[in-house]
């Protein structure tokens, strides 16, 4: 039991614990845009802290080849870390523009539709 | 009518399902498809084609003339796709955005075109992108994906990939450039032209490396014959990336071809 795997296992657990929060909130959460909200987070950390730990784990043996693939890796976290909020911010956007109104804790409030959103200019 | 399409379909399933019953079990070493051909493929393809991966080995040089006309195959999708829908008809509005203020223009005179720059740009009529973040990620992401397409492609004859794939990943970051800006942009980046000279140049690509070894005394794709001219070493790999790149030339154009003949109905205007 040296340090890598006490920090290979701390990444792998807290990433799964993203996971496991962000698969319960998309089910539990009240309407479209606070679903969003696990989603973006399940994809961001929870792969971030997943990947981050197998590719330390990665470089158990310790040679050129292995840092490289680990490189990859991170290079996989990165990229899925600029798209992921991106493309949770377009869904949203795209959701005020189709006019969805976010969820209130008044009744009813979540089953009407407003109008199509005015736009600023 | 309904009721005998529903009769036509579930015979032919039921005569499919009950063929499934005759075919070998799965990973079956005494079946037909592991007796005659693939021993050879796996003993033999690293020896002859010196390509490590078996699967482009087999269907860039054993079975090159299928690819070829797969090739041509998608190559007909986008020609038929430009055929059937291109509209040559200019559309009479125009609406633009003035970009400091975000005042929208809508032009009903045809004659009368503003120009687009850093003062107004082009608009859809119902579509408005204008946001800064998918726009800004976008323009970061859109040259890595290119590059590992191209990566892809150049990887073909190695590690998992090819043609095909590296084309369809080069034509979705141009896709991307499409959704995130709007379709304006890369039709202007892109043009038709370009797209249908590109399309058609992959195919000949291919063709021609096949026809060239014709021409050095070979069979047609023969790519051993290439020796004289590239040297011995990896001479089969290396015919097989030329082939990918031709491949992924057309797969390219093709794509983009199709995206934005649906998405603006032919019109290469607007849409998604």
């Amino acid at each position: 039991m040296n340090i890598i795997d006490i920090i290979v296992a701390f990444l792998l657990v807290s990433g799964f614990i993203f996971f496991l929060g962000g698969a319960i909130g998309i089910i539990r959460m009240p309407d479209f845009y606070s679903r969003l909200h696990p989603a973006g987070k399940l994809d961001t950390l929870g792969i971030g802290a997943m990947v981050a730990g197998l590719a330390v784990y990665n470089l158990h043996h310790f040679s050129l080849t292995a840092l490289l693939v680990s490189g990859k890796m991170l290079l996989i976290v990165f990229f899925v870390f600029m798209s992921s909020p991106t493309a949770t911010h377009s869904i949203v956007d795209a959701g005020m523009r189709a006019g969805l109104r976010p969820w209130t804790r008044k009744e009813g409030a979540n089953m009407e539709q407003s109008e199509p959103r005015k736009e600023e200019n | 009518m309904k009721l005998v399409g529903f009769i036509i379909v579930c015979l032919t399933g039921g005569l499919l399902l009950y063929g499934t019953g005759e075919l070998p079990a799965w990973g079956d070493p005494n079946s037909p498809a592991s007796t005659h051909l693939s021993d050879d493929y796996i003993t033999l393809a690293l020896e002859q084609t010196e390509a490590p991966n078996l699967v482009t080995a087999v269907l860039a040089d054993y079975r090159g003339f299928d690819t070829m006309f797969e090739t041509a195959v998608v190559f007909c999708a986008g020609l038929a796709c430009f055929l059937l829908l291109r509209d040559f008809r200019p559309k009479k509005d125009h609406y633009y955005r003035h970009v400091p203020t975000g005042v929208m223009l809508h032009v009903k005179n045809e004659a009368r075109t503003v120009r687009t720059g850093r003062e107004f740009e082009d608009m859809d009529r119902e579509w408005v992108p204008s946001d800064t973040i998918i726009k800004t990620v976008c323009r970061i992401l859109i040259p890595f994906i290119q590059i590992y397409a191209l990566y892809v492609v150049a990887h073909g004859d190695f590690s998992p990939g090819g043609g095909f794939q590296g084309g369809v990943i080069f034509g979705s970051s141009l896709i991307l450039l499409a959704i995130s800006y709007n379709l304006k942009t890369l039709v202007k980046r892109v043009t038709e032209k370009f797209l249908g000279v590109f399309s058609s140049l992959g195919v000949l690509v291919y063709v021609g490396i096949g026809a060239i070894a014709m021409a050095l005394g070979g069979n047609f794709l023969d790519y051993g014959k290439y020796a004289p001219i590239f040297g011995e070493h990896h001479i089969r790999a290396l015919g097989m990336l030329g082939v990918e790149i031709g491949v992924g030339m057309a797969v390219t154009a093709v794509m983009v071809i199709i995206y934005i003949n649906i998405v603006s109905e032919g019109r290469h205007d607007e849409g998604l």
